[in-house]
């Protein structure tokens, strides 16, 4: 009786370790990772729709054995493994029908590389249609033969043409497709093509920028000084900027912390900040409640980072790098160049002074990045004087239009006297309204009355741009004062 | 007896006739006209309405959804009544009334107006039935909306949903993450928006099992991208509890939702973000690596 129960049971243990046995299969089958025995790597399947997303597809390094060949070719996880790339160099007729046969598997593509020619990509439009080449050779292998009508007959290649070699380049879009691929592998060796996910560091350089920590200017200036894709190195000059701006709202944010409050009244702080503090939309200003508000979560935790980021970005390492890539000769796209004039305007470096006047004199420049340096001149203010009263005097229409309202934009004495004394003594009337524009920036009594003058010296001539002007000028001047 | 029984039947009808508010008949036509100011005069007629015969349905619930503030002076007792929330009360009243006539009719009729001050006196009302009314009919009709193949139904439904969560998330939470497996892709997209909303810790389990599934073998196990992206966008509105998740994403290499949680993780402005990013940043670009074979 014992006995027949056991032999009863028998097969329910059976069906029991099948089941188990499947649903461990089908667990280990739903991994989306694998190790590859022979190069010692574990790669992990991208999520779907990164395909779809970012146009990208391949297999993620999840990590390497110490000493394996993966490792040992310094792959780092991380890399997206898009193509698998295997060269089959050509020493005979026969290594050419082989390496031929191998490559055009699967994705019927190929590409060759003759002697003294750029390489060429041979597609296929259906499997097990032919190339139309035929060679011969040992040691150099030469085109004999091309078939009209074949794909080869549409290319360049020329009868007499050297062979090479034969690359095949295979994109990988799953996992299955790497294991697929390199399973047929025979070669000893081979390349990845591993693909850059610029969105994510393009990301994570703007999101740097928006939080304002310190650490984040060293990565940034070295992807800035560093990368060769513009889109990221354009990101990483905006984020530099934004946080140029943000430091010099430290002491606004000095005011805040040292109180230990997120709400302080507006009126006990300086207008010019808060005023910046809140476009950069840190703060709320109630001017009824006469309150300033820090805005959560970037204005509050700014206050506990604003000294840090406003000690290193002083440290005069990123002045000295804006200055050296406002100069067109070593920063050739233009965005990149405002964006560091922008900086330099910000810091108003005196070293700076230079190299702004030898872009607001470049004529190969752009007039709008021209006029920009001139901007970041008057920024600086009045230690740019004298550089800007030499680039007006010695320099051409455009340099002298650009000097001038730098001039009137800085004011004081010798910029005025400098400025009037080239209106009196200017006969074209493009600078002259220039100067005028200037003066009346200044608007001081020396400078009102200088432009009187001018307006009794042109009293007669009503078609004169410079006495129309004049006359508007001195409209918008009363309508100022009253 | 059939005669018997239609002859009552007949007294009961022109008893109801004879008890047909006319107030409110008299409202409901004005509504009905093209006559200048008809709402502000049908409202007058609502409120008659209501002083005859209290008990009324039509006459709260017309009046709920007449009675603007537009009508009247600011801060007048007139202007004050005419507020959403005394609009939601008129509506709840009516509810009160007929439960299930109103329960409806709020939901699949009242939500739908384009008028806002309808739909948040509305949202009012839902809330105050969900606090003393019957709230197990109240989130049933509400399931059955977000699930409904109306598109306005179901942005409706997540937008009330959310907002009752925000005050009970232990009862409403649970219910957005079962609708999670439902079968329908927009009443999961609501119901991930709806969990933002919400914002509550207790839904970034759900939600970070979602965004995973992007790498799952099986195409049927897999979220749809979208829904998936607004689960990140979710987890950021919940901030706080929810930023290690955030940074998981960034770190998983494999992840197509990168970008989106760094977007999010940009806007929480927390400091654990910096040091992934700054990882992140010290990828490999693009290049070809020879790989030697022995």
């Amino acid at each position: 009786m014992q006995k027949k129960i056991r032999w009863f049971n028998r097969p329910r243990h059976l069906v029991f370790i099948v089941s188990l046995l499947i649903v461990l299969m089908v667990g280990f089958g739903c991994d989306n990772q694998y190790y590859d025995e022979r190069l010692k790597m574990q790669v992990q399947q991208l999520d779907s729709d990164l395909k779809d997303r970012w146009s990208t597809s391949g297999v993620v390094v999840l990590s390497t054995t110490p000493n394996g060949p993966a490792d040992k070719a310094q792959l780092e996880t991380g890399e997206l493994i898009s193509y698998v790339i295997a060269e089959y160099p050509v020493q005979n007729a026969g290594d050419f029908n082989s390496a031929m046969k191998q490559a055009l598997d699967e994705d019927n593509n190929f590409i060759l590389y003759l002697k003294e020619k750029p390489p060429l990509r041979i597609a296929l439009r259906r499997r097990g249609d032919k190339v139309g080449l035929s060679v011969e050779g040992n040691g150099t292998v030469r085109v004999t033969q091309i078939q009209p009508g074949t794909p080869a007959a549409n290319t360049d290649i020329q009868v007499g043409d050297i062979i090479e070699k034969i690359v095949d380049e295979r994109k990988i879009y799953s996992l299955d497709d790497y294991k697929d691929t390199l399973g047929k592998l025979s070669k000893k060796q081979f390349t990845f093509r591993t693909t850059e996910l610029i969105g994510v560091k393009i990301a994570a350089v703007n999101a740097l920028g928006d939080l304002a920590d310190v650490r984040a200017i060293e990565p940034l200036v070295d992807i800035f000084k560093n990368s060769s894709e513009f889109s990221l190195r354009k990101g990483a000059i905006s984020s530099l900027q934004r946080l140029v701006e943000l430091s010099v709202l430290n002491d606004l944010f000095q005011q805040f912390q040292s109180a230990d409050v997120n709400q302080l009244p507006a009126d006990s702080l300086q207008p010019q900040q808060l005023e910046s503090a809140a476009i950069l939309g840190l703060l709320i200003v109630d001017r009824t409640e006469n309150t300033a508000t820090l805005k959560a979560p970037f204005g509050t935790q700014f206050r506990h980072r604003s000294e840090a980021l406003y000690q290193k970005i002083n440290e005069g390492q990123l002045a000295e790098l804006a200055q050296e890539y406002i100069q067109i000769e070593v920063e050739p796209e233009q965005e990149i160049r405002r964006a560091c004039l922008a900086i330099i305007g910000i810091l108003k470096p005196i070293s700076a002074i230079g190299s702004l006047i030898a872009v607001l004199e470049n004529p190969t420049e752009i007039p709008g990045i021209r006029f920009q340096a001139g901007l970041a001149l008057s920024q600086i203010g009045q230690p740019a004087v004298d550089a800007l009263i030499t680039a007006f005097e010695k320099g051409d229409t455009s340099t002298k239009d650009i000097a001038a309202s730098a001039l009137g934009g800085i004011g004081g004495s010798k910029a005025r006297d400098q400025l009037i004394k080239a209106l009196e003594s200017s006969t074209e009337s493009a600078i002259q309204l220039t100067l005028v524009d200037a003066i009346a920036k200044i608007s001081d009594v020396t400078s009102i009355q200088a432009l009187e003058r001018q307006l009794q010296q042109y009293q007669q001539d009503d078609e004169s741009g410079v006495r129309i002007f004049l006359d508007e000028v001195f409209r918008s001047l009363e309508f100022s004062n009253n | 007896m059939k005669k018997i029984w239609l002859a009552l039947a007949l007294i009961l009808f022109v008893v109801g006739c004879g008890t047909q508010n006319e107030n409110l008949a008299k409202g409901k036509e004005l509504i009905k006209s093209d006559k200048r100011r008809k709402e502000e005069r049908a409202v007058r007629e609502f409120k008659l309405a209501l002083q005859q015969q209290i008990d009324s349905a039509e006459a709260h619930y017309l009046l709920g959804y007449y009675n603007s503030q537009e009508f009247y002076e600011p801060n007048t007792t007139d202007w004050a009544e005419a507020s959403i929330t005394e609009r939601g009360k008129q509506m709840f009243l009516a509810y009160q009334e007929e439960q299930r006539k109103y329960l409806e009719r709020l939901v699949f009729e009242t939500l739908r107006d384009d008028d806002l001050d309808i739909q948040n006196a509305a949202l009012d009302a839902l809330k105050r039935i969900y606090k003393q009314g019957d709230r197990k009919r109240l989130l049933s009709q509400l399931q059955k909306a977000i699930k409904s193949s109306d598109n306005r139904d179901r942005h409706n439904a997540h937008w009330v949903l959310g907002h009752l969560g925000k005050e009970d998330p232990g009862t409403i939470v649970p219910i957005l993450v079962k609708l999670l497996d439902h079968r329908r892709t927009e009443t999961r997209l609501n119901a991930v928006k709806a969990l933002g909303e919400v914002g509550s810790e207790q839904a970034i389990p759900a939600l970070a099992a979602l965004i995973e599934s992007g790498s799952a073998r099986w195409k049927r196990d897999r979220e749809e991208p979208e829904v998936r992206q607004l689960a990140v966008e979710a987890l950021g509105k919940i901030g706080g509890a929810a930023v290690p998740e955030l940074v998981k994403i960034v770190q998983n290499k494999g992840s197509s939702l990168r970008v989106d949680a760094i977007r999010a993780l940009a806007v929480l402005g927390d400091e654990k973000v910096v040091e992934p990013l700054l990882e992140a940043l010290k990828e490999q670009s693009s290049r070809d690596v020879a790989i030697p074979l022995n």
